[in-house]
């Protein structure tokens, strides 16, 4: 897992994360989950009233051609995953991205009525 | 004359005269003597006193000298705690980092910072251990360590940024001693105020200029420590007053030690202290290339460090890529990028997320590419969503294990044991959540983002 000329170069990052996030708190669980698809939104949409911080900048480009998952951007950014949420509410209350949450799971249909489409089509078409 | 010759008068007074004489010679020779015994007591005496004062100078500098070396290495085991625990907290924090957990774990890991600097500084006025030597780090990111270090961190704001980093030397210091000017700003300005952090270009190198809204310092408190920052500065933590004030004294014996220049003496436009911390050139340096902050094990183990390696700094550089070995996408940039082989010798370069589209395994495509990576998802996910081919893709995974075995002898056989990285296991799900978009196609643009996984989608459906 580990492997031995690995272990010295671990040194804690110059810049804490609670820096990164300047402070602030976790957004809401259902604002960005795991699978939430993340993408950069254009600029007329975006709402500069700060100059971005390198990691947020960092997210952006790496979003900037597609939707990727929220778990995608911190791995990439070997960031914690809450950090990653924390900087991405930030930057959509800022309009720099576009925040699409997951599909829903289709619901099962009901068997009964699968049963009856098909004694009913059998019935039209033998 | 005879009869006064026999005079008796006369001859008494001659006697008393002779005996006067001898009186007077006496006493000079006694007041000789004891004025040179006079002088020799005043010159040992001077001698007592001076080798007094040179003995207690001695025990002081000595005592000085004792405290310091305590105090020293009772910090220098702190410190060594506070960067400890700081790696455990980190670990902890991607650990637990999707849970509500990491907000106290961000709290203890600043109260932990602050305990270090602590430390860090009763460590300098010591001659103590800094810490250990950082790597060259941008001046943003310098300011931004000091400004984690200390308590109201969240009043702080660092208004400009400059293209510019610190040599690897400086950073540490740097850092301790804007965080003292920082806490000094915090501390003596009201708690609803801000703290500003303006980054200047000037012609003698950078200048980072802190702005206070405090209520500033007096004459004396200036004087004070106009005389710690430039010439009269402490040694050992005796003269710091009770309670201690460190801020200066710290800032001016690691100004001394690593050659900037900090002043105090202009006011802030918000009336409290503006402080300006001056990085000569020498100690400036270009930005620094930016790296993973710890190499997956995939990553370690695929070959020589490449610091192009993760998405994160090659996104915005290197469009496609090629010559430094990224896996080539049809995207306008590497949206994704699984750390690579060093060797990609493939035309086409697919991606290790590519591997389980159904037609994606030409056999000796496959071996031509000693891509380690490749054969692993294809192993994890083909098998599961097609079990009729499972086999088949464990076959083709075990091929381009075998291949690259031949091919980049050493590059990465542990790459296919259990463990993975967190960029990949975000590669793999990004993969999976893009083929479900795919499938279900219900946006032009998500279907643009899934080209890469053209076929992926007929397997969507049935991952749910």
């Amino acid at each position: 897992m580990t492997t031995p000329d690995e272990q010295p170069s671990e040194a804690p990052p110059l810049v804490r994360p609670y820096v990164i996030t300047k402070g602030r708190g976790l957004p809401d669980d259902e604002q960005l989950s795991l699978i939430t698809l993340v993408t950069a939104a254009d600029d007329e949409q975006r709402r500069p009233t700060r100059r971005l911080t390198p990691e947020e900048q960092g997210l952006l480009e790496l979003c900037a051609a597609g939707y990727l998952t929220v778990a995608e951007l911190a791995g990439h950014t070997r960031l914690p995953l809450g950090v990653v949420r924390i900087l991405l509410s930030g930057l959509t209350e800022g309009g720099f991205v576009i925040v699409r949450p997951p599909v829903e799971r289709a619901s099962l249909v009901d068997a009964r009525i699968l049963e009856e489409v098909l004694n009913g089509l059998q019935a039209k078409f033998g | 004359m005879t009869h006064s010759l026999q005079n008796p008068v006369l001859w008494a007074l001659l006697v008393v005269l002779l005996g006067a004489i001898a009186v007077i010679v006496l006493q000079r020779r006694a007041a000789a003597s004891t004025r040179q015994e006079f002088d020799g007591l005043r010159a040992h005496y001077a001698a007592l006193e001076s080798d007094f004062s040179q003995s207690v100078e001695a025990a002081h500098v000595r005592a000085d000298e004792e405290t310091k070396t305590v105090l020293k290495s009772a910090m220098r085991t702190l410190q060594g705690l506070a960067a400890e625990q700081q790696l455990v907290v980190s670990r902890l924090q991607s650990k637990y980092g999707d849970s509500v957990i990491l907000e106290d774990l961000l709290e203890i890991d600043h109260t932990n910072s602050q305990f270090g600097r602590r430390a860090q500084s009763i460590a300098v006025l010591c001659d103590g251990w800094l810490g250990r030597q950082r790597e060259v780090a941008s001046i943003y990111d310098v300011v931004r360590s000091a400004q984690g270090r200390v308590r109201h961190f969240r009043r702080v704001e660092i208004l400009s940024q400059v293209d510019f980093g610190i040599t690897s030397r400086a950073v540490e210091p740097v850092a301790l001693a804007l965080a003292e000017l920082l806490d000094n700003a915090t501390s003596y300005s009201s708690p609803d105020t801000v703290v500003e952090i303006n980054i200047r270009t000037v012609p003698k190198g950078i200048c980072i200029v802190v702005d206070d809204a405090g209520i500033g310092m007096n004459d004396e408190e200036r004087a004070r420590a106009e005389k710690l920052l430039t010439s009269d500065r402490v040694s050992g933590v005796s003269a710091l007053g009770n309670p201690p004030q460190f801020g200066f004294a710290v800032v001016g014996v690691l100004c001394e030690r690593f050659g900037f220049e900090v002043s105090v003496d202009s006011s802030s436009p918000y009336g409290g202290v503006r402080a300006v911390l001056l990085l000569p050139h020498e100690l400036l340096t270009g930005m620094p290339e930016l790296k993973p902050a710890a190499p997956a094990p995939a990553a370690a183990a695929t070959g020589p460090a490449d610091p192009a390696r993760n998405g994160f700094e090659t996104s915005s550089a290197v469009p496609a890529t090629g010559p430094d070995g990224l896996p080539k996408r049809r995207r306008k940039r590497p949206m994704a990028v699984v750390p690579s082989a060093p060797a990609t010798g493939a035309p086409q370069g697919p991606g290790g997320r590519q591997d389980f589209a159904p037609q994606g395994y030409p056999t000796q495509g496959y071996a031509e590419q000693a891509h380690p990576e490749q054969g692993y998802p294809a192993q994890a996910y083909a098998a599961p969503a097609y079990p009729g081919q499972g086999y088949a893709a464990q076959g083709h995974a075990a091929q381009g294990y075998d291949t690259q075995g031949l091919g980049a002898p050493g590059s990465g056989a542990q790459t296919r044991s259990g463990a993975r990285s967190g960029a990949e296991t975000a590669a793999i799900m990004g993969a999976f959540q893009r083929g479900t978009q795919s499938g279900r196609a219900t946006n032009p643009n998500a279907a643009e983002t899934t080209s890469s996984t053209p076929a992926a989608g007929s397997e969507g459906h049935e991952v749910p």
